[in-house]
């Protein structure tokens, strides 16, 4: 899928320059927000999922989603196999050229379907007779979810391993599905950098879906339009964090100005150099780190310790975080180290994050501070309040 | 370049400058005839922020309110805002606004978890109840019809009347749960059945989670420091506990200390997740926690890392055992005093002399080891040996590392690094205990080693040292609802000089009592007399086929050396248990209620040892219910409740986050459901109308009041002067002289303000405006709070423990008043338990080469949130197992299949997920793995059977001990409680 393949004509070497001239508009900002999650603090718990949950995907069409998903790695995560659908580019001559790679579109149930449960059959029949059970929509059994695989992990006993990666949209410098979309519905906004898709101008053609390697979005069946993480924006806006990260109890999350020297996430970023992007070779820059995990040392056949590889096989955590995953790993315990010999360090202070506001940079407001009325009265409903099983007993 | 411009952006900065992305090739994934639509239909102009709105408005409410979550996930207490829109609450968020408490370590915010987050979807969920429902079948029928509170009150009303006639107040048992449904309309059926003269099942005993062995050796267990203080411990071993699953919004104090340079531990059978942020795991024989803590013990002893004056003045190691008996020296033998007055050896004098009952000051420099003789009144010469000379000569002869190594299958070395680790910890180990070690059969033993290392090492009593153990107490106010005659500081003022009388009385008899003790007296008399709790022991061994479990000789540990039945007849004869054996002996059970529990997924073993048994002989069973349960579709009748934002109430107190929480009416309750408080004032007049037509509002109890402190019985005006039931003016007694809740609700913040556990000006008004409120301090009379053993300061977390190990120097309530390590009660010497030992896991179920073990899962509270459409999703949506990969191989099994899981006593069905983080079988004394986490409801396994079905619940034989100092029952204390950990099973393929 070159350009070699084919030769153009004149009149579609035009449009393809002014689609380059509008991709790169697109991709234009004045500040961007990023983030920043160390993973030695993740519990695994989804609150962030839910707090997503209830703010963005509770209504019709977007039950399904999960636009924040925390998977237990390794695993097949969500969708499931992501990582080997493709999208993304290949990075060449040193980032002058970005080769597109062409990717798989992911299906419904390898995101994990909106299950039904079959209430009103356990209830009112014999004790016993019928069992609580999950179908898809097609009525099909589910056999995959947005956590699957949850705490199964690899290794072998006692050496088994397993940690926690929340994800969601990396709101990307190069975003695939901004380049991929062929109605120009996705942009960066300006005053966040914020990757969305404009919900009037998405017809649904869905090649985003197949252009992001991170597989983060989804499509609403019921409004025929591709959706995704926003970054709250609504939120931002008004000075709050981010819901997953203010929500986030584990207190994993910083939220920041990424190109501020004074924010906390640019000293995680460029000075300490602990967070990376998750699989840079995708080549989309995200700007979304990761702190990547320590883990207990391995334990030889005979019980003692065995020091002589880590727990956590380097190559899987190259594999994600890429060759710089060393020197996080080593500044990481060196400064560990240091604490714990009685010295002090500036990178564990701003881990620990004593006085939890000061995590989010200028983004510490109380949401519930603000006056929010909605536009329309009476307006709102849940979907399932009306379809309540004892009605009909 | 005419095709399209997007002015407003132009003059906006580029990503960066050098990168040109290949629009060929761009354009090439697109695929085919995509070139043209890519510009052709693009417009001129575009203003791309236009439909952001969308989004914008659907972050709106009309109404913000506080609400927490009215359930024992432990310890809970997270304050969110509730945002309702149009009626209808639409979401919440964590309100993070716990101040800094002590600004050298992290604050508390934001917390919360991901189950707290989706409340707001629960209360909406399709399992939520509506509507007042009788099950017009037989039970389990499916049969059910809607029916109006009238017709359903009156029809419970009817029962209990009938009950109450046939067999007597003792026979309505009361079973209430850890998803209590709110504090204040918690105690409401408390009072109910307090009121009736009924049976209240004690819940932790239900629940397993007492800790046996933190309470064996202090004489309680509720005592903690608050989770801040987590931060500040050196060294964190997480050991019978996952608190990455179930101390969601506490985790993050661990991971922090970790930054400010703690070692954090993780031992366990299984790489559970807890173990991922550790710096070490040590893998350990499911069971064998003992044999590791003793040999680390063992270490500590060797290499002299004890803190001497700590374990002296602190702990029963001075004080002396006679040789010949294996009993404590004591005062009578020799020169007719107390019987619990125990000695100690004068180094320097050369002569036994008095351990101080009144304080923990040494009268000597007491000689730790050493045999002694010493001359007893009837002038017999005996020999005696300090408890710290037998302790460690055991250790020596059978808990070195080498020879503990073959036990735990942990290596000689880790044992001996982790000796040294605790010691260089320097007094600042925390135990991250849950409430797993309490759940298996010798896990007294293993506690008892636990606090043992603590004790050695000096780690209690000290920021971010200790252990932690379960403690609900603090608001007060709201439990003397329980008892009192009415609301208001008048009914206090009438109940407080007849709490003062039982306390002089209790003091009088031995004025060496601390307030701790007296406080936890005067517990016993108003459990026993106002409260009616007991341990549900009697109830199961009298009228369930528990009875058919514990008497299975080869389920027990083979150092039992007697029948179960011998044991429990020995109990019941020599009136250990007397006033707690509840219905009498020959008082067949009546009516079941329940609140805030489940207990057909709660229960060990429910579906063979109650539902064949027990639940038969029930004439009525009702429930208070916010959803659809397992157990609601076994009963006759279900009230349906408010949820948890559709009533003000506070989350049950805690030390462990300080701060008494509010939930707010945000909007109003769903469909026909009612707070229970409101429910249970309707309830107590239907009563007394059913009970007045009848003619019949007089009851005699079986069990008869403690003649001495028959006094506390006279301002309930449902007693007669004999003590007798009264139900003529039930009404009146259950609303305590109130119209609305609302006046409950003040009651109890003002009399906690009285009683000093709330700051003064604590009030609805208050807590509405602010959320949360610290505790101020504990109270005399709150024997539970008491137990913390500290004063609340402002600035620092609660360090509990501190009156005894700080300059008050107060003994500890236990038989002889010190940290007790050695146990001379007849059955424990029989036992060979005086001292903590290792004693292997029985093979509770049958002889299989598989242990189930569980724990509390991440995914629900307990089985509430369970049916949470959403939270399904997060995992598989149905109840899983996780196995070891060699076990599974084994049996022909792979990941996802359904496996068969059995063993003697019954079986179940279940998914599997295979995991490499299970302990694999290993043959001999390695048995496997096989985990699956509590809580799923019965209703999602195959016939309903969960996986409790194949637990027998046996209890330990040592629980039936009443007559023993500390060893004796209270509310939530000594609880003997149906073991459900380290099940014998095998598996198959289904």
């Amino acid at each position: 899928m070159t350009g070699e393949d084919k030769k153009l004509t004149q009149r579609e070497e035009e449009l393809a320059k002014s689609f380059e001239a509008a991709k790169d508009n697109l991709r234009k900002f004045d500040k961007q927000v990023g983030m920043v999650m160390d993973l030695n603090k993740c519990v695994g718990c989804q609150l962030c999922s839910m707090a997503c949950k209830t703010l963005w995907t509770s209504v019709e069409g977007r039950e399904y989603m999960w636009w924040n998903k925390v998977n237990t790695l390794p695993g097949k995560g969500s969708p499931k196999d992501w990582e080997k659908m493709g999208g993304g580019y290949k990075v060449k001559f040193e980032g002058k050229v970005m080769e597109p790679i062409l990717g798989k579109h992911p299906t419904r149930k390898e995101f994990g379907d909106m299950w039904k449960f079959n209430w009103n059959e356990v209830i009112t029949n014999k004790a016993g007779q019928v069992h609580l059970q999950a179908k898809n929509p097609d009525g099909t059994n589910p056999d995959w979810g947005m956590n699957w695989d949850e705490d199964q992990g690899a290794g072998q006993y006692p050496n088994s391993f397993y940690f926690y990666l929340p994800r969601i949209c990396n709101h990307c410098a190069y975003p695939a599905c901004l380049d991929a979309c062929p109605r120009n519905a996705i942009y960066k906004r300006t005053s966040d950098g914020a990757v969305v898709i404009d919900q009037e101008r998405c017809k649904g053609y869905r090649f985003c879906l197949e252009a992001c390697p991170y597989k983060v979005i989804y499509f609403n069946f019921v409004k025929n339009v591709s959706m995704k993480c926003i970054f709250c924006y609504p939120r931002l806006e008004q000075k709050v964090p981010n819901a997953c990260a203010r929500q986030c109890t584990g207190r994993v999350r910083w939220v920041g100005l990424s190109d501020d020297p004074k924010s906390l996430i640019y000293k995680l970023v460029k000075v300490w150099k602990v967070a990376l992007p998750l699989h840079a070779e995708y080549g989309t820059q995200p700007n979304v780190f990761y702190i990547p995990p320590l883990a207990p040392p391995r334990l030889a056949e005979d019980g003692k310790l065995d020091h002589s590889k880590p727990r956590i096989p380097r190559e899987y955590l190259r594999f994600l975080f890429g060759p710089e995953v060393d020197a996080a790993l080593t500044v990481m315990q060196t400064e560990l180290d240091k604490v714990r010999n009685g010295g002090k360090s500036e990178l564990m202070d701003i881990l620990i994050a004593r006085e939890w506001k000061h995590m989010f940079g200028p983004f510490d407001k109380d949401p519930a501070t603000l006056e929010r009325k909605p536009g329309q009265p009476g307006s709102y409903s849940r979907p399932d309040m009306t379809s309540l099983m004892d009605q009909k007993i | 370049m005419t095709e399209f411009r997007i002015s407003r952006r132009t003059f906006l900065k580029g990503a960066g400058a050098a990168v040109s992305i290949l629009s060929l090739s761009s354009l090439g994934f697109l695929g085919g005839n995509t070139l043209a639509n890519a510009a052709e239909k693009l417009i001129n102009e575009w203003d791309y922020a236009g439909w952001e709105d969308l989004h914008r408005k659907e972050w709106t409410w009309d109404k913000v309110s506080w609400g927490t979550h009215l359930v024992d996930c432990y310890p809970g207490n997270c304050l969110w805002r509730v945002y309702t829109k149009d009626g209808i609450v639409f979401r919440e968020e964590q309100a993070a606004v716990y101040p800094v408490i002590d600004p050298s370590g992290p604050d508390f915010n934001p917390r919360g978890c991901q189950k707290g987050a989706s409340y707001s979807l629960q209360m909406y969920n399709p399992d939520r109840l509506k509507y007042p429902m009788k099950q017009v079948g037989e039970r389990g029928s499916g049969k059910w019809q809607r029916i109006s509170w009238d017709q359903c009150l009156t029809e419970i009303a009817e029962k209990i009347i009938d009950g109450l006639v046939d067999q007597g107040p003792e026979s309505l048992i009361f079973e209430a749960g850890p998803g209590n449904g709110g504090y204040i309309h918690m105690m409401a059926p408390h009072r109910l059945f307090a009121g009736l003269g009924g049976t209240n099942i004690d819940l932790d005993s239900t629940i397993g989670d007492f800790n046996r062995g933190i309470y064996e050796t202090f004489g309680k267990f509720q005592f903690m420091d608050s989770v801040d203080g987590w931060y500040f411990g050196k060294l964190h071993l997480i050991w019978h506990m996952n608190p990455v699953y179930t101390r969601i919004p506490c985790y993050h104090f661990i991971s922090e200390a970790r930054y400010n340079g703690a070692e954090v531990i993780s031992i366990a059978p299984d790489y559970n997740p807890s173990c991922m942020h550790a710096d070490e795991y040590i893998p350990v024989e499911m069971g064998s926690d003992a044999a590791l803590g003793n040999a680390v013990c063992q270490v500590l002893i060797e290499k002299g890392w004890v803190n001497y004056p700590f374990v002296k003045e602190q702990t029963d190691f001075p004080l002396l055992v006679r040789t010949d008996t294996h009993r404590f020296l004591n005062a009578e033998e020799m020169e007719g005093g107390r019987k619990d007055q125990f000695y100690m050896w004068d180094a320097a004098g050369k002569k036994a002399v008095k351990a101080p009952l009144d304080t923990l000051k040494l009268p000597c420099d007491p000689a730790l080891e050493g045999r002694f003789k010493v001359t007893l009144k009837d002038g017999n010469s005996v020999e005696v040996q300090p408890v710290f000379d037998q302790l460690k000569t055991m250790l020596n002869n059978e808990y070195t590392p080498d020879k503990a190594s073959k036990i735990c299958k942990t290596h000689p070395d880790t044992i001996r690094r982790l000796a040294e680790k605790c010691h260089k910890a320097r007094g600042h180990i925390q135990i991250m205990v849950g409430w797993n070690s309490s759940k298996y059969y010798h896990g007294d033993l293993i506690e008892r080693t636990m606090c043992l290392i603590l004790a050695l090492t000096g780690s209690l009593g000290n920021k971010g040292s200790g252990i932690r153990g379960w403690a609900e107490s603090l608001f007060e106010g709201a439990l003397a609802q329980i008892f009192k005659g009415h609301e208001g500081l008048g009914g206090l003022a009438q109940e407080l000089p007849t709490l003062k009388r039982a306390l002089n009385l209790i003091r009088r008899e031995d004025p060496t009592m601390t307030d701790e003790m007296s406080a936890i007296k005067l517990e016993e008399v108003y459990d026993r007399m106002m409260v009616n709790m007991t341990v549900p022991a009697f109830l199961y061994y009298e009228h369930s086929d528990y009875k058919k479990s514990w008497d299975n000789k080869a389920w027990h540990c083979p150092t039992m050396k007697r029948q179960f039945s011998e044991y429990y007849n020995e109990a019941v004869s020599k009136g250990w248990w007397e006033g707690f054996i509840r219905p009498a002996i020959g008082q067949t059970p009546t009516v079941y209620c329940w609140m805030g529990t489940n207990p057909a997924r709660k229960n060990r073993g429910w579906n063979k040892n109650i539902l064949t048994s027990l639940w038969k002989k029930y004439k009525l069973i009702f429930g208070f219910e916010t959803r659809w349960s397992t157990t609601v579709l076994y009963g006759d009748y279900v009230l349906p409740c408010a949820g948890f934002y559709e009533k003000l109430d506070t989350r049950f107190p805690t030390p462990h986050v300080p701060w008494l929480t509010i939930t707010e009416d945000a909007v109003k309750p769903i469909g026909e459901s009612k707070m229970e408080w409101e429910i249970c004032a309707m309830l107590g007049k239907k009563i007394e109308e059913v009970a007045k037509k009848r003619g019949q509002t007089r009851f005699t109890p079986k069990i008869k009041p403690m003649e001495k402190f028959r006094f506390a019985q006279e301002h309930m005006v449902c007693r007669t002067e004999n003590n007798d039931i009264d139900l003529s003016k039930f009404g009146q007694w259950q609303c305590m002289g109130a119209n609305d809740f609302n006046t409950i609700f003040e009651d109890a913040l003002n009399t906690s303000v009285f009683l000093g556990n709330l700051p003064a000006g604590t009030n609805m008004a208050k807590l509405r405006e602010v959320g949360i409120v610290r505790f101020a301090n504990v109270s005399p009379f709150d024997g539970v709070s008491m137990n913390l053993a500290t004063d609340i300061k402002p600035d620092e977390p609660i360090v509990p423990l501190t009156w005894h190990t700080g300059e008050k120097k107060l003994p500890y309530p236990t038989y002889h008043r010190r940290m007790q390590f050695y146990i001379d009660h007849d059955w424990f010497l029989e036992a060979q338990e005086q001292l903590p030992v290792h004693k292997d896991n029985p093979k509770m179920g049958g002889d299989y080469p598989l242990r189930m073990t569980s724990g509390h899962q991440r995914w629900s509270v307990h089985s509430i949130w369970i049916g949470n459409q959403q939270l399904l999703r997060t995992h598989q949506g149905r109840p899983f197992m996780f196995m070891s990969p060699l076990d599974a191989e084994q049996r022909g099994i792979k990941d996802g299949d359904l496996v068969r899981v059995f063993n003697d006593f019954d079986d179940f069905k279940v998914h599997v997920k295979i995991t490499p983080a299970a302990r694999p079988n290993k043959g001999g004394t390695m048995p496997g793995q096989v985990i699956i986490y509590h809580a799923w409801e019965p209703y999602m396994f195959e016939g309903w059977k969960s996986y409790d079905t194949a637990i027998p619940g046996m209890i330990k034989w040592l629980d039936l001990v009443n007559n023993y100092g500390h060893l004796h029952y209270w509310r939530w204390n000594w609880c003997a409680q149906p073991i459900d950990r380290a099940v014998s099973v095998q598996v198959e393929k289904a």
